[in-house]
């Protein structure tokens, strides 16, 4: 059974991947051309105009911008998905989850290419790997981690409430600036930052740049406490999504 | 499937006790968030229960080939997806034994953008067809649809009776002790529906236990042993086939 649902992943996924760009003129070149596009803006908007000073800032953005972009464009999917693959959950047993995980590895796989690409010119300019990067994957995994929770969290609410769509995206707005992409979490006021690190995604892409930018470990403390919001969130996740499941396919 | 199981007899493939299947309509339905809201505010909840089935029983034995006849919405694709477990019952039990294929319906899960080939591998996952026996057997299947040359041609090409023949070749690989078949031949051609029909006698004499929704009454009457009338949620006659078709054309 599970090795079954394993199959109908890959397929989906892959399946999805390959859609995306049948028929397309630049095709794999899109997934490397939206986080470059938005670079080449902030960049000009924060370095050149309102001259933040943060070192290697085109590098410091990028990060941000390569985990933001996973982390909205994969959430958004998995919604989108939902009511893609609504003819399969709805005429075969198929569990939405199944649907849900194939959406994210979907998006995981232009993450990664991203990644690597990131990597590849990284390396061109000179970069030197440290040991640190060894954590890398963990990052990238609790990266995974937290959407996939998300996602479980946000599709069952756009399910039920058509409206919840809009929401998501105005969240995403929020949720773009209270997250240390383009600015150091430094400049949050003293008296906020509390708050402001219980946002995993922002301790995700400070835990990145440590690893890649300074070549550092994380904190060992800091590290556990996202762990942990991680895992807290994907426990909730699956409490919740467990609660919809079954109305879930006859709401769609 | 974590129903409670009402016992059953090692002859007996499927059967149901008392299924009943509500549907609740809010009588002005509240869809967006902000309607919810105001909704709770102001206490305004009123339900129309709709019962799509309504304390359905029966049992059908292992090997037999059952219709399934009935108007427009009178609850046949409803039994039929509480049977496959796509949906639970609102209330009651029912029990399968054997391997209940995982569809109704033919063609779930193709994708226009996919070639045939593709589409076989996605719908064969979806189907629980492993990668390598679709591979093993890819030939017979193309053949079988007659789309061989077609193979690697974009599904939104071909034609609709093309795209059902391919989902049933692909269907009759899977291995499966109970179908349970919704309308699968409302598509297909005067050379297709024989193809087809062979399969399925073929079926029956290798003992599978098949549930045949249709509103081709020609063709459950020369194929199933006995047929399920619903009319309004309920099950109003489940016997000889002829006797059902008769009284469901004399309604």
């Amino acid at each position: 059974m599970k090795k079954h649902y394993a199959a109908i992943i890959r397929e989906l996924s892959w399946g999805d991947f390959k859609l995306k760009y049948y028929g397309s003129v630049f095709g794999l070149l899109w997934s490397f051309l939206k986080p470059v596009i938005m670079l080449s803006i902030l960049y000009v908007v924060f370095y050149s105009f309102l001259k933040i000073t943060i070192e290697h800032y085109a590098w410091y953005l990028l990060i941000g911008i390569i985990f933001w972009n996973f982390f909205a464009d994969a959430t958004k999917d998995s919604i989108q998905n939902m009511y893609a693959k609504a003819h399969i959950l709805k005429n075969t047993n198929t569990p939405p989850i199944v649907v849900m995980v194939s959406s994210i590895v979907h998006s995981l796989f232009t993450f990664l290419i991203t990644l690597v690409a990131f990597f590849a010119i990284i390396s061109m300019f000179g970069f030197a790997p440290s040991n640190a990067l060894f954590f890398f994957p963990c990052i990238v995994l609790l990266a995974v981690l937290l959407t996939f929770a998300v996602s479980l969290i946000i599709v069952p609410l756009s399910v039920r409430f058509k409206d919840f769509e809009h929401m998501w995206d105005i969240f995403l707005q929020m949720l773009f600036w209270v997250t240390p992409i383009v600015y150091q979490h430094y400049a949050v006021p003293a008296a906020y930052v509390k708050w402001y690190l219980l946002n995993p995604l922002a301790r995700i892409i400070i835990d990145a740049r440590t690893v890649i930018l300074a070549g550092a470990f994380p904190e060992t403390k800091q590290i556990l406490i996202t762990i942990g919001i991680v895992l807290f969130l994907c426990a909730a996740a699956v409490f919740i999504f467990k609660r919809s499941d079954k109305s879930l396919v006859e709401q769609l | 499937m974590n129903e409670k199981r009402p016992n059953m007899n090692p002859e007996i493939a499927i059967r149901a006790e008392h299924v009943s299947k509500v549907y609740k309509i809010p009588h002005e339905r509240r869809v967006t968030l902000f309607e919810t809201l105001a909704g709770y505010v102001m206490r305004k909840v009123s339900y129309e229960t709709f019962f799509a089935l309504e304390d359905v029983s029966f049992s059908i034995a292992k090997g037999e080939a059952i219709g399934l006849i009935g108007k427009n919405g009178s609850g046949k694709t409803t039994l039929l997806k509480i049977l496959s477990g796509m949906i639970p019952p609102t209330s009651g039990s029912f029990a399968m034994r054997g391997k209940v294929a995982p569809f109704l319906s033919l063609g779930v899960g193709f994708h226009h953008e996919l070639t045939a080939e593709e589409n076989l591998y996605l719908y064969g996952a979806i189907l629980g067809i492993p990668r390598r026996d679709i591979t093993r057997r890819m030939s017979d299947i193309l053949r079988f649809a007659d789309v061989e040359r077609f193979r690697n041609m974009k599904l939104k090409n071909f034609s609709s009776g093309m795209v059902s023949r391919l989902a049933f070749a692909l269907m009759i690989e899977t291995d499966s002790d109970i179908l349970l078949l919704d309308e699968i031949f409302a598509v297909g051609d005067k050379d297709f529906i024989p193809q087809s029909f062979a399969v399925l006698e073929a079926y029956k004499k290798a003992g599978k236990t098949i549930v045949l929704a249709s509103h081709n009454l020609a063709l459950i009457e020369s194929y199933c042993h006995k047929t399920m009338l619903l009319s309004e949620g309920k099950l109003e006659a489940f016997g000889n086939t002829k006797d059902v078709i008769a009284r469901y054309v004399a309604h």
